[in-house]
């Protein structure tokens, strides 16, 4: 278990997240259920979509979060859906904060807990898998408290950073910086006043930490 | 101990927002499936009596329906249809259109005889597509609308990872799974026929022409066969018979004896599992290499999987066992009648194909075990230690028993142990620790096998 390096950790965290995408725009319907192929992951039946631009879409959406979590100036993930006004729905948050702090330079050394006594594994895989089938199984749940979506959505990923770190700016830039509404808060996550928030779960696997919840935007609140 | 079940399901349904089948509940709870079922149609009416909607429940309904027209029915495309077919099974819908090939399409109603998981949603337009509907339940209850009926997977993989540990073969009568009487578990082991019990030690050597005189791994094949087949025969006591039984035992494996194995198998499933399950690594000491190699051959017969090392452990074990062989045969006669004989020789010829390895092994050292057993013979506890039986439960839950050189003190369990030896035999040969399962596996799993009778 001590052979996991701070790249393969992000790279088990990015994996989940596509997988996670996957979930939510099956979920909110965001693409029409057929275009949607059923697959496994973690032993967990989840769905995939079969559109190339769609995968597309995601997978660069996902590596270049993977390379904003490798520089370690992630604060936040966010999937959020827009209604057809470009209005936000709601969010699906995965906090990151809490990944260990690596150097750049420190990308592919090996982890090794801090913890002498007791050799904790870095990133135990069946624990992990076992929570993040949890998550999943959470996610699809939670169809249910959020009500259905209305017609025409879309979404995309947003990423929020860390207080000190520096905005992804290089050519070709494939982060566009958010126009926030509210900004009372440095890094503030709630870019309108939130409805509701539902927490989903809060990941704890070796060094995997993370949590995730939904937010609901307040003014656009969708039924139920 | 049935709990609250409204308890069980208002946690687990409302509260931590999981899908519960009936049979996570039947597992849960440990009552019947079918009182699972009714407990879970139980809640989901006072739920939804209290709070519309509050709970979604699936139905399983089995039935004959008519053959549909074949494009809405086409398994693959049927996901969004008013049925969701399950995929782990044939689409039974979506095979009509391969029978109506010929016919135009709606022409001919075949009957269908279907099982289909529904939403409760889609309940009603489900059950109207049925002509006759010979069972209806509730599958599972979630908090909301399952909109990947796979999910319910989950629920079965569940079950599997938390409750592997029961013996499904015990199991069956309380949860109510649907149990073949004829099935019986297989041993790793299948042992020799019963040969006449050679004269230990003498007979037994020279009975055991398969193996390569010289080579300790053959000896060990050898005796592991031979004592399978004493084991087998429960006929405990190593009565010196015959070389003519170890070298039957020895030499062939007729398969009679290894049916006989397995009827007597049979009886000691639960107990072989547990016997393997019992015996440890026995033979530390002989050479894993040998083991491997000594299994291959015996694969079936013994399970006495490489004890060459311990050629005095072995020894005693025999003569452990030849003891309760004895007392073991005796019952197995009662058992089999037809085995009996067929027993006798296993178990004579074990204790020689033990002995035989034994001194192989070790010229003098092994003849002097053998004697040991025979004079021990109605010792009960066999203290040949170091064979040690580690049992490794199969994804197949079949108990693999690997013999190692480490044997262990035989009592009154002798045949557990002897018979976890089989077991290990055939495991060890799965696992290739081959050598060692020579003599001693055959011997242990020949005693345990009567031992347990």
């Amino acid at each position: 278990m001590a052979e996991t390096t701070f790249r393969t950790l992000i790279t088990a965290f990015t994996d989940f997240l596509t997988v996670a995408i996957h979930t939510i725009l099956w979920e909110r319907s965001i693409y029409p259920k057929t275009s949607f192929l059923s697959a496994r992951k973690y032993n967990f039946p989840v769905k995939q979509n079969r559109h190339p631009k769609v995968c597309e879409w995601i997978n660069d959406a996902v590596t270049a979060v993977e390379s904003e979590l490798l520089k370690g100036r992630v604060h936040s993930v966010g999937v959020v859906i827009f209604t057809k006004d470009s209005k936000p729905l709601e969010r699906f948050v995965f906090d990151v904060s809490r990944f260990p702090d690596v150097p750049v330079d420190d990308l592919d050394t090996l982890l090794q807990s801090g913890d002498a006594d007791e050799p904790q594994s870095i990133l135990p895989v069946v624990e992990m898998e076992e929570q993040f089938r949890a998550t999943l199984s959470k996610l699809t749940a939670s169809r249910t408290s959020l009500g259905p979506a209305p017609e025409g959505c879309t979404f995309t990923v947003a990423i929020e950073l860390k207080p000190d770190a520096l905005a992804p700016v290089s050519h070709p830039q494939p982060w566009i910086p958010a126009q926030v509404a509210d900004d009372e808060n440095d890094g503030a996550t709630a870019r309108h006043p939130t409805a509701k928030t539902t927490p989903l779960r809060a990941i704890k696997a070796g060094e995997m930490k993370f949590e995730a919840w939904i937010e609901e935007a307040g003014s656009d609140a969708a039924d139920g | 101990m049935a709990r609250d079940y409204s308890e069980y399901l208002a946690i687990n349904v409302l509260n931590e927002q999981q899908v519960v089948s009936y049979r996570t509940l039947s597992r849960a709870l440990k009552v019947h499936v079918n009182l699972a079922k009714q407990m879970l149609y139980d809640f989901h009416r006072k739920q939804n009596a209290k709070k519309p909607s509050s709970v979604h429940a699936t139905y399983l309904i089995t039935g004959t329906r008519v053959a549909q027209s074949t494009s809405k029915t086409n398994g693959i495309h049927s996901q969004d249809g008013e049925d969701t077919v399950m995929r782990s099974s044939p689409p039974i819908p979506g095979s009509s259109p391969a029978k109506q090939t010929g016919d135009s399409g709606d022409n001919d109603d075949i009957p269908i005889r279907t099982v289909l998981l529904v939403r409760e949603e889609h309940l009603e337009k489900a059950k109207a597509t049925f002509k006759h509907i010979s069972g209806i339940h509730v599958y599972s209850l979630q908090p909301g609308s399952l909109s990947d009926i796979q999910v319910l997977s989950d629920c079965n993989r569940r079950i599997v990872s938390l409750y592997a540990a029961e013996d499904p073969l015990v199991a069956w009568k309380q949860y109510g799974t649907i149990q073949d009487p004829n099935v019986k578990r297989r041993t790793q082991g299948q042992r020799p026929p019963p040969p006449v019990a050679p004269p230990l030690a003498k007979s037994a050597v020279s009975t055991k022409p398969t193996a390569t005189a010289g080579k300790p791994v053959a000896l060990e094949r050898q005796a592991s066969r031979a004592s399978d087949a004493s084991i087998s025969s429960a006929k405990a006591t190593p009565e010196p018979n015959d070389t003519a039984n170890a070298k039957k035992s020895a030499a062939s494996k007729p398969p009679a004896t290894k049916r006989q194995s397995s009827d007597i198998f049979k009886s000691f499933a639960k107990g072989g599992s547990k016997a393997k399950k019992e015996t440890p690594d026995t033979s530390a000491a002989p050479s894993p290499a040998l083991v491997p190699v000594a299994d291959q051959p015996m694969g079936g017969m013994s399970d006495d999987d490489g004890d060459d090392a311990v050629e005095d452990a072995e020894v005693e074990v025999r003569a452990g066992t030849g003891k309760l062989r004895k007392d073991r045969q005796a019952e197995l006669e009662a058992m089999m009648d037809a085995e009996d004989d067929p027993m006798d020789d296993t178990a004579e010829s074990g204790i020689d194909s033990q002995t035989e390895p034994v001194t192989k092994a070790q010229a003098e050292a092994t003849e002097e075990p053998a004697e040991t057993m025979v004079v021990e013979n109605g010792r009960r506890r066999g203290r040949r230690r170091v064979m040690k039986k580690k049992t490794v439960k199969d994804e197949e839950g079949y108990l693999v028993t690997k013999e190692e050189a480490v044997w262990e003190s035989f009592s009154e369990d002798e045949p557990a142990p002897k018979k976890a030896k089989m077991a290990s035999a055939p495991a060890v040969a799965k696992g290739g620790a081959a050598a060692k399962k020579a003599s001693k596996p055959g011997q242990g799993n020949i005693m345990s096998f009567f031992g347990k009778k």
